[in-house]
């Protein structure tokens, strides 16, 4: 029954022959591990076809829903993770592979009469997959991929004459926006792989019509691709693919940051099979002739004389030459590519860039996660907005000059200066190291080591200047270090409990999110404020006496006080004071005249301030990201070679 | 694997003397068509590539289509051969289905997925929207707002509403006729039964119609022409709230006599 429908069928459409044809390939010199690369090449490029697909049906091409649907593919939905990692892999082996074959290919000599035709269309076909390479990175639109991207387009922007116009029609406009995701996704998804679709069913026809190139007819006796060669070619197949599906199931594939035009990402870098060209651009002899150089010419000069190995091939020594280039080449790439990794390895520059961007990538994922979801104006917004986020780049970009936060710069590098022999030296604070601000350590250490708390002042220029009688902050000279400087009453055993409850009445005051207040304690430590409690061995001063009225709930701020030389400690620590105190350093509530901290309230926007101030006091959505590591006990004045 | 690979030629090989002819051959391929192409091989010699090529898929062939028609020669290598046919399938299969198979899955996630919940839970607040622990949501209208006469008033209800991976605050999920009769009020989704086109009010006949495919009903909501499958779908309205209004806003399945929850 079967048989004969069978039968049937190929009396139609003759597919016995067909199938005939595409199996009985014959093999001469036996089945050979050597021919597999260009099989595994195809199961590759099968695996895009199908898990590009499946992807397809769940990604949105556009600025505000690409970066979000991919988030969602990757995070929620079932089996996501995977067909993404499949997909994302898949690729990366495809650029192995089709190096691999391209080096077997011209080694043994496949590229010479009749063949030379098939070798330009491989050469063709790697442009193809290149450029599936490329223009894939850009879809998830991450930080990653948009800012990798953008070199390339500026790479394509440095091309002669159309340079420009060239670079304006990929991106679908001078800018990157929506139309930038819609060409690149219909390159990706229609015209590349639809070309590639072509170009490969020439490659295979002319590769059967040519057979094999067979090295070494005695190896063995003759066979047939079914099963001898068809069996090598699976199991390369299958190890391709095991190899992709533990990368991708126990790495996966990388979604970082949603892109954002305005935050520079340091991080940025090819994907690594591109890192050789990256690294190419960077040296200075290259960066001298210019971008069109390096990027085009070059690449392009190397381009054609592989293009070339076929009539390369016809002279005396023309196979030697093209063998000796192929392998300098690739040990020019992989040593260009080995230059590029170690050197970001030691760069501390790249390495906190790419700390950081890590990050960023945890921290979205937390807040995409959120009960919010994702507003309609993007996750990038999620990020802009958050104060855990833009803190630290605030910090960095506006007060890590004199304040270090845990011993960085809020960004968890150090702060550099330079040195008198012309190396870098780890720069020393000037102001007090707000990682602990307003926590119980901080408060602790206002109450009983205020001196050496605040002793970063001196390291400041203004102070070293100062000069007898001048109204300045002296951290050793004031009426709160003398009264903190009792040490001895201070400890005292006796004296402990009272320290304790004055310092939970002081982080009660800064309020600060997460911060769990022992209420209790606080409102005996608001009576010792105030006075009203009996401290051992001559502490007779309570907080009282010179920072004003105490109410029932803490300081009390008086208006238009006009006796600045204390500061008014009304919510001292919390989000409102800190406002006021960035805003209004100088104001006579905040040490007045005396204080050497100018004013932000113009340097940065209120929406600027409130995340600087909202970090520094903890109110944001809570986080599984772990803080920067505590740089505070780096070697301090350790010279460096100068920064590379 | 490229076994099955595209061939954008038709070249006509020859009729192959196998065992798996075909005996009904009246649109043999043309013998005459033969590329007899002269291969050039990589020592530079020219050759009769094409003959040997037949040559060896011919002998190739006939060896191993005998084999398989009758593998029952005890040899070890016709064992080995069919091991190595069917390691090379299995292999194959398994390649081929793994990453097939992951697409599937990931395909099937609207189906797979718990049901997801988000849009039931009572709102997070700031987003203006009151809804209840029980999914009642606070209408804008009020009772006294109602005509009094029993005529049918259209009113949006809006909620949060979760699509994928974005949160709409606040934003209108659907619209609901809403009548007063004698200070009682009852709720019906405006979408029809029968296909999901929104039911109207007519003025002139006092009952409820559908443009799409002319379903009609009386203004309590039963059917008054065979075409929906079932009546209007009434809506729960909170019991004992005053002058407020407040509904469990649902949609329900189309074309089924049942009233079920989609």
């Amino acid at each position: 029954m079967i048989r004969s429908l069978l039968k049937w069928l190929d009396h139609r459409v003759g597919y016995r022959e067909i199938l005939h044809e595409a199996l009985y390939e014959r093999v001469p010199g036996g089945a050979r591990w050597r021919y597999v690369w260009g099989s595994t090449l195809v199961f590759t490029f099968s695996v895009q076809v199908i898990t590009g697909l499946f992807l397809w049906t769940a990604y949105s091409p556009s600025a505000q829903t690409a970066w979000e649907s991919v988030y969602y593919i990757q995070h929620e939905m079932t089996w996501g993770s995977v067909v993404r990692g499949l997909h994302h892999f898949t690729a990366q082996a495809m650029v192995v592979l089709m190096a691999i074959h391209l080096v077997q290919v011209i080694i043994d000599g496949a590229y010479k009469a009749p063949r030379e035709v098939n070798f330009w269309l491989g050469l063709i076909l790697m442009q193809i997959v290149l450029g599936l390479s490329l223009t894939g990175y850009l879809l998830p639109w991450d930080q990653k991929g948009y800012y990798a991207t953008k070199v390339a387009t500026k790479i394509m922007g440095a091309t002669p004459v159309v340079g420009e116009e060239l670079q304006t029609l990929v991106q679908g406009g001078k800018e990157y926006g929506h139309h930038t995701l819609t060409r690149f996704f219909a390159m990706h998804a229609g015209l590349l792989p639809g070309a590639l679709m072509a170009f490969l069913g020439l490659h295979l026809y002319v590769f059967r019509r040519h057979g094999l190139t067979v090295k070494d007819r005695d190896h063995a006796p003759e066979t047939t691709f079914w099963p001898d060669q068809v069996l090598k070619d699976g199991i390369a197949c299958l190890a391709v693919l095991a190899l992709v599906l533990v990368l991708a199931i126990w790495k996966g594939a990388e979604l970082s940051a949603p892109a954002n035009p305005s935050e520079a990402y340091a991080a940025a870098r090819p994907e690594w099979y591109f890192l050789f060209l990256f690294r190419f651009l960077k040296f200075e002899a290259v960066e001298h002739y210019g971008l069109a150089f390096g990027a085009i010419y070059v690449p392009g000069a190397l381009m054609a004389v592989v293009a070339a190995m076929p009539l390369i091939g016809r002279a005396a020594l023309g196979h030697k030459f093209n063998v000796a280039f192929t392998w300098s080449l690739s040990i020019g790439i992989g040593v260009l590519t080995l230059m590029a990794f170690y050197e970001d390895g030691t760069a501390e520059d790249h390495q906190a860039a790419t700390l950081e961007a890590h990050r960023d990538g945890e921290r979205i994922q937390e807040l995409a996660g959120g009960a919010n979801k994702i507003p309609v104006t993007g996750a990038v917004t999620l990020l802009r907005e958050d104060p855990f986020t833009q803190g630290p780049r605030l910090f960095a970009k506006h007060c890590y000059s004199c304040h270090r936060y845990n011993g960085h710069d809020g960004r968890g590098r150090l702060v550099y200066e330079a040195s008198e022999n012309g190396g870098n030296r780890v720069a020393l604070p000037t102001a007090v190291d707000l990682g602990n601000f307003a926590s119980r350590d901080w408060m602790r250490a206002v109450v009983v080591s205020y001196s050496q708390h605040f002793a970063p002042l001196k390291n400041a220029g203004w102070f070293k200047k100062a000069k007898d009688g001048d109204e300045i902050l002296n951290p050793d000279e004031s009426e709160m270090a003398d009264w903190s400087g009792d040490i001895e009453a201070l400890t005292d055993k006796k004296n402990e409990k009272n320290v304790d409850a004055l310092v939970e009445f002081l982080v009660q005051q800064a309020a600060h999110h997460g911060t769990s207040v022992e209420a209790r304690l606080a409102k005996t430590g608001r009576e010792i404020a105030v006075g009203e409690a009996q401290w051992q061995g001559g502490i007779d001063v309570s907080c009282a006496d010179c920072h004003e009225t105490i109410g029932e709930q803490g300081f009390v701020s008086i208006p238009d006080s006009d006796d600045p030389s204390y500061p008014n400690l009304s919510g001292y620590g919390s989000a409102k004071w800190l406002k006021d105190f960035i805003s209004n350093p100088g104001a006579a509530q905040h040490y007045a005249g005396k204080n050497q901290m100018p004013s932000y309230a113009k340097r940065m926007t209120s929406q600027e301030l409130d995340l600087l101030v909202r970090w520094l006091v903890k109110d944001f959505q809570p986080t599984s990201v772990p803080p920067y590591v505590d740089r505070r006990k780096a070697p301090p004045a350790a010279e460096t070679p100068v920064n590379p | 694997m490229n076994d099955d690979s595209p061939r954008s030629d038709n070249e006509p090989g020859s009729v192959e003397e196998t065992g798996v002819e075909s005996e009904d051959t009246t649109d043999a391929p043309d013998e005459e068509l033969v590329e007899n192409e002269p291969g050039v091989d990589e020592d530079g010699t020219t050759g009769g590539d094409k003959e040997a090529a037949e040559d060896g898929a011919d002998s190739g062939d006939a060896e191993t289509a005998d084999e398989a028609d009758d593998a029952t020669e005890p040899e070890d290598d016709a064992k080995r051969e069919l091991t190595r046919r069917v390691a090379a399938i299995v292999i194959g299969l398994v390649v081929g289905i793994v990453p097939f198979f992951s697409g599937v899955v990931f395909f099937l996630d609207p189906l797979l997925r718990k049901k997801n919940t988000d849009n039931e839970k009572p709102s997070a607040g700031g987003s203006g929207v009151v809804k209840d622990g029980d999914g009642f949501l606070r209408l804008a209208v009020t009772r006294e707002g109602l005509p009094d006469d029993g005529t049918p008033q259209m009113v949006t209800v809006q909620d949060d509403l979760v699509d994928a991976w974005n949160k709409f605050r606040n934003v209108p999920i659907g619209t609901i006729w809403l009548r007063k009769i004698d200070g009682a009020v009852t709720a019906f989704n405006t979408i029809c039964p029968h296909l999901g086109c929104t039911v109207e009010f007519r003025g002139a006949e006092r009952d409820f119609y559908c443009p799409c495919h002319l379903s009609a009903f009386e203004l309590n909501g039963e059917k008054k022409n065979p075409i929906p499958p079932r009546d209007m779908d009434s809506l729960e309205l909170k019991a004992d709230t005053g002058d407020e209004i407040w509904v469990r806003f649902k949609n329900y399945r189309g074309g089924l006599t049942e009233k079920l929850e989609i």
